[in-house]
Parts: structure tokens; sequence; C-alpha cells
């Protein structure tokens, strides 16, 4: 197994809060979708690859047990967007808007 | 069950279930305050995410912390070192390709309302320009 995330996979990701790790999913989730945008297949798939890597460290995530449907059902959508048929009719406006709000519930305790 | 999640006893052994890259040596953050090749970025990238270099630029003392999984990492690296929060910015540089698209002005770091930043971009241009000229300062063909 090749981690593009090493020290994360050690346990780090276990340190940041849910808000947090779906933060940095989305960083990568928004950078496929800007790679795609601009017509470099290659680096949008890169970039999905981390954001799937750092989607399967949230699952192993033993502090969300109770909640795992709402990770497993984002990385199915995802998978179905970026790969599959788009059964979900999500869209990159919708994926943005998804993670943005983690995003900014991330950094909104920096003055 | 007498199996615990991180290790199982085989008749050869106490054998890691952790994949090969939980027990890799991680590498330290850098920070930039003199010239870097581009081959040296090439080289980082490789060993890591394949395509691009995470970095954060500091706007006021010029000099950026590189190489961190997280930006968040670096952020807090360049705080340690004194830097200002509201200079610090959030790029990605991808050292194989040329001119302005090497830069990506992405990251959750860059989320500032206070300071009037609501994107994970870099909304101000003259930022943005600022940030342009520390990375092609520091960095090398």
């Amino acid at each position: 197994m090749n981690c593009q995330h090493q020290s994360l996979a050690s346990g780090r990701w276990r340190s940041l809060s849910l808000i947090e790790q779906l933060a940095n999913i989305g960083s990568e989730v928004e950078r496929a979708l800007n790679w795609r945008d601009k017509g470099n297949p290659i680096y949008s798939q890169r970039a999905l690859e981390r954001a799937l890597e750092l989607i399967g460290l949230t699952v192993e995530d033993p502090r969300h047990r109770a909640r795992l449907k709402e990770i497993t059902r984002l990385r199915e959508a995802i998978l179905d967007y970026f790969l599959g048929e788009n059964l979900y009719q999500s869209s990159s406006a919708l994926w943005r808007k998804y993670f943005y709000a983690f995003g900014y519930a991330a950094r909104s305790r920096i003055k | 069950m007498f199996e615990s999640r991180s290790a199982v006893f085989t008749g050869f052994g106490l054998i890691s279930r952790r994949p090969l890259c939980y027990r890799r040596r991680y590498r330290a953050m850098k920070i930039v305050d003199t010239s870097i090749t581009l081959d040296e970025l090439k080289a980082m990238a490789g060993d890591r995410f394949g395509d691009l270099v995470k970095a954060v630029v500091d706007v006021a003392t010029g000099v950026m912390a590189i190489d961190g999984e997280l930006h968040a990492d670096e952020e807090a690296l360049l705080l340690e070192q004194g830097s200002r929060q509201t200079d610090l910015w959030g790029i990605n540089i991808y050292p194989e390709l040329a001119d302005k698209d090497r830069i990506e002005f992405d990251s959750i770091i860059n989320i500032r309302p206070s300071q009037g930043n609501r994107s994970r971009g870099v909304d101000d241009p003259a930022i943005k320009e600022k940030i342009f000229q520390i990375v092609a300062r520091w960095v090398k063909e």
C-alpha cells in the first residue's frame, strides 16, 4: 500500500476533529474538480486518490463509528461523480458548497 | 478474541497489520529562505504526493515553509518561527508545470473571513502577485 499522507496515516489524522478532516478531504476534492476543469485528468485523478485516502483514514477513525453512514455515502457519491455515471446527479457546485462549509467552520476560530 | 487491531499473532511471529507506509520515517518540513531548485521540488513532489508540494508563504518576511502533509502544519511551523497569521497563505507548487500554472492558490488556511478572504484561494490580486514574486525569488530552474 502506498500512502501519500504518511504521518496522518500513522495516527495523526485522528487528532483532527471531524470538521477538520472533512475540510482537508474537501481540499483534495476541490483540486480534483479544478484540474478536471483545466483539462488535466492526471492531476485530477491524483487529487481524487488523495481524497479517497483521507476518506479511508476517516472511516477507520473509531470516533466516527456512530456516524459512518455520512462518510461512506460521501465516498460512494464522490466515486459516482468522478468515476461512475453520476447516478446521484451531484455537481461540482454541490461538492464545492458541501465542503466549503467544513473549511469555513474549521477556520472560523481564526481571527 | 485475542487479536489486537494493529497486529496479529501468527505461527511466524507477531506481524504488523499496518501497511508499509505506517512504518516509514517521516520527512521534516523545510523553511525556504534561500534558493531551491526545481529538481529538488520535483523530488519532494515525487516522494510524497506525486505532482505537488504544499507550501505556506509569509508575504511579510518572504520565507516559505514547504513539504508538509497539511498546510496547517506548515502554518504552525512558521507561526512558531514568529510569523503573523495574517501574513500566511497556503499554495501548492506543481514543479512539472510552467509559469502561472505552477502555483495553485488553494488551501483551507486561506479562509479568513475576518481578513476579508472568504475563499480557499487568495482573493487580493496584490497578495497573489507578492506570492508569485516570493516563489520566483527562491525557486530556480
